[in-house]
């Protein structure tokens, strides 16, 4: 298990929490929360060694998506791919007006 | 496949079954409940530790879904997992007894105790079972076991004592799972490898054959809703733990000459009539019986000297007003795995018998009978025939007979000098109010043995021993045990073997205090009270209910 974290700096505010995913076996579980402060990701993973792919991964997410909040990610081996799609869905359910 | 419900993760699976716009969760992923116990063992935590509380509508009635989330962990239930169950299904008891109707539903994904936290886990699912047996008295308690992994462990016994058992042809109940068995007992006792093997015996089919499941149903949405629907209309309950005659009259007549083949189970099942069998108390005999330390505790706090009883396992007898029972072993038993102390199939069903009877005795009575539990019970008996026949509904039956006795007002009083271990302490002393033990290096209190707790947690022992350090839950010992904060009292300086006849005035004292210390107390609270689950043992619990408490009404 290694925890992570990263900061961007991005500035869409986001109107309220949400939460996707499940701690299962090569899938991930991710919180967005609103915040006023520089937006934050902590990971908790079980694979370790992988910091440099989360990088990458996160940066693109921010690059396309430069929403500002407080991101919790709890991740049991999953791919660059299936983070992604998590993090995405995260946005989909944003928009969702429930 | 198309609307399928076991492919669907926990929250979903909630959610299908509830009325549209109803639906509202109980200490969710948001509230950042997480166990603290995961984290030390490098062991990635769920934000929800994989319980869905989701109250809400089916067909415009009330209900409380607890859906367990398979994957997370095999389902096992921890500290705050268990302690989300059991204070949500308080809250809909509490609506019951005051007149409004919440039907609670449990969808049981779960390999039982998460055995990282395996003594939290045990204590929880003895509490799961403790509310839903006082839940019966309102209103049917619904399980659901869709697959894929089933309902193993102590949460099998908790499947036992549901009011009714609905699941898909993907499920398998079972106490022990296939690889914990061969660990324990060999590769002869049940190949773990023969996935066609365990298919057979565990699997629904098998299960719904001998009453086991009451229905089954397609892995659809629309399906599994609409036998829940039909369910809540019909109110039926299915008494599985009350059948103990039957079970004690069909081992009378198994033959255990010969390895039990699953055509020949199901004609003895067809073919058994329920005759009643009352296991009288024990009394002096000539022999010297296997020695243990229950045995000796139980000869000594009776009296009884050589004590011996027709099921050689379970001795029972009163004194001084109070009622003693102990699981002792046998080594000549003809039930070969139950010969160094494990509780198997006859004695969950006789100390249920010798339970049952107690209550039934007592039901006019203002006063009613202590009864003190001599608990030194090395494990749950592993073995195929005992999977097979149900070993999970022999445990059940005992557990729901200390429940309903404790409910019924009748003190319930562990005395631990031995061994509590797994399903052997969830059938004989985990419902108890008031635990007292002896601190004696030579006690075991655990959900599983190192080697196949190492073997299911994928852990090596040297790492499995590592964590113990760090979490108290984890540990094997007695001193650790007192750090959850359960127990009444860590007897000191009385080892497990010295029963002079000083140290059992000592006992028999503590027994009155601590039967004097309930004042009417009939719940299991005690454990989330002491001074020690409030500073440290049981903070997360105490967490956890408060949290449900604020959010039930909001």
């Amino acid at each position: 298990m290694e925890k992570l974290h990263f900061n961007f700096d991005t500035k869409d505010a986001i109107s309220k929490p949400v939460h996707v995913g499940v701690v299962a076996s090569g899938d991930l579980e991710v919180i967005f929360r609103p915040t006023d402060k520089e937006t934050e990701v902590n990971i908790v993973t079980g694979s370790d060694g992988f910091k440099e792919v989360w990088g990458n991964v996160l940066k693109r997410f921010f690059d396309r998506y430069p929403i500002q909040a407080n991101i919790e990610i709890n991740d049991f081996g999953s791919t660059p791919g299936v983070v992604n799609l998590r993090l995405t869905q995260a946005l989909e359910e944003l928009k969702d007006e429930k | 496949m198309k609307n399928s419900f076991v492919e669907l993760h926990a929250r979903e699976r909630a959610l299908s079954l509830l009325d549209a716009n109803t639906a509202r969760e109980i200490v969710g992923p948001l509230d950042d409940m997480i166990s603290p116990h995961l984290e030390p063992q490098d062991i990635v935590p769920e934000s929800d530790d994989g319980i869905v509380l989701m109250r809400g509508k089916i067909e415009g009635k009330q209900v409380l879904i607890v859906s367990i989330e398979g994957k997370f962990q095999g389902g096992g239930i921890g500290e705050v997992s268990g302690a989300k169950i059991v204070a949500a299904l308080e809250k809909v008891l509490e609506e019951n007894k005051n007149g409004n109707t919440i039907y609670p539903i449990i969808v049981l994904d779960t390999g039982g105790v998460r055995l990282q936290e395996a003594n939290y886990g045990l204590l929880s699912i003895s509490e799961i079972q403790n509310v839903v047996i006082a839940l019966k008295k309102f209103v049917p308690v619904i399980g659901l076991v869709p697959g894929r992994v089933g309902s193993f462990g102590g949460m099998s016994i908790t499947a036992s004592i549901l009011s009714y058992l609905i699941a898909t042809n993907k499920a398998r109940i079972a106490l022990n799972g296939p690889e914990v068995i061969e660990q324990e007992a060999g590769v002869r006792e049940f190949d773990s490898s023969d996935k066609d093997l365990i298919w057979d015996t565990l699997g629904t089919k098998q299960r719904q054959a001998t009453d086991l499941v009451d229905e089954v149903v397609d892995d659809s949405v629309d399906s599994i809703k609409e036998s829940i629907v039909n369910e809540i209309k019909a109110k039926k309950d299915a008494h599985r733990t009350e059948n103990v005659d039957f079970y004690l009259s069909l081992l009378d007549k198994l033959d255990l000459n010969k390895k039990l083949d699953i055509d020949s189970y199901n004609k003895l099942f067809q073919s058994v009539v329920a005759t009643e069998h009352r296991i009288p108390e024990a009394v002096v005999g000539e022999k010297e019986g296997t020695k243990s330390r229950g045995r000796l505790w139980f000869e000594k706090l009776t009296g009884i000297k050589n004590a011996t009883s027709p099921v050689s396992t379970v001795l029972h007898a009163q004194k001084d007003g109070k009622e003693f029972i102990a699981i002792v072993p046998d080594a000549d038993n003809k039930f070969p795995r139950v010969r160094e102390g494990e509780v198997g199939l006859q004695e969950g069903f006789a100390v249920a018998s010798i339970v049952n009877q107690i209550v039934a005795e007592d039901k006019d009575k203002d006063v009613k009978r202590p009864i003190v539990l001599v608990v030194d019970v090395p494990s749950q008996a592993y073995g195929y025939q005992e999977e097979l026949i149900g070993i999970h509904v022999a445990l059940g039956s005992s557990a729901a007979a200390y429940a309903k006795a404790r409910q019924a007002g009748h003190p319930v009083i562990d005395f631990i000098p031995g061994d509590a271990v797994s399903g052997g302490f969830l059938a004989h002393g985990l419902q108890s109010n008031r635990m007292i033990a002896l601190d004696d290096d030579s006690i075991t209190i655990q959900a599983m043995s190192k080697a196949s707790a190492a073997r299911i947690t994928q852990r090596t022992i040297a790492e499995l021993e590592e964590a113990t350090k760090h979490v108290p839950a984890m540990a094997y010992d007695i001193d650790n045990y007192e750090k959850l904060g359960a127990l009444y009292k860590l007897v000191k300086g009385i080892g497990s073997w010295e029963a002079t006849d000083e140290n059992i005035d000592k006992i028999k004292e503590l027994i009155n205090q601590a039967i004097d210390s309930l004042d009417g107390d009939t719940s299991l609270h005690f454990r989330y009270q002491t001074e020690i689950a409030k500073s440290s043992g049981r903070k997360s619990t105490l967490q956890v209910r408060k949290l449900v408490d604020e959010e039930w009404s909001k």
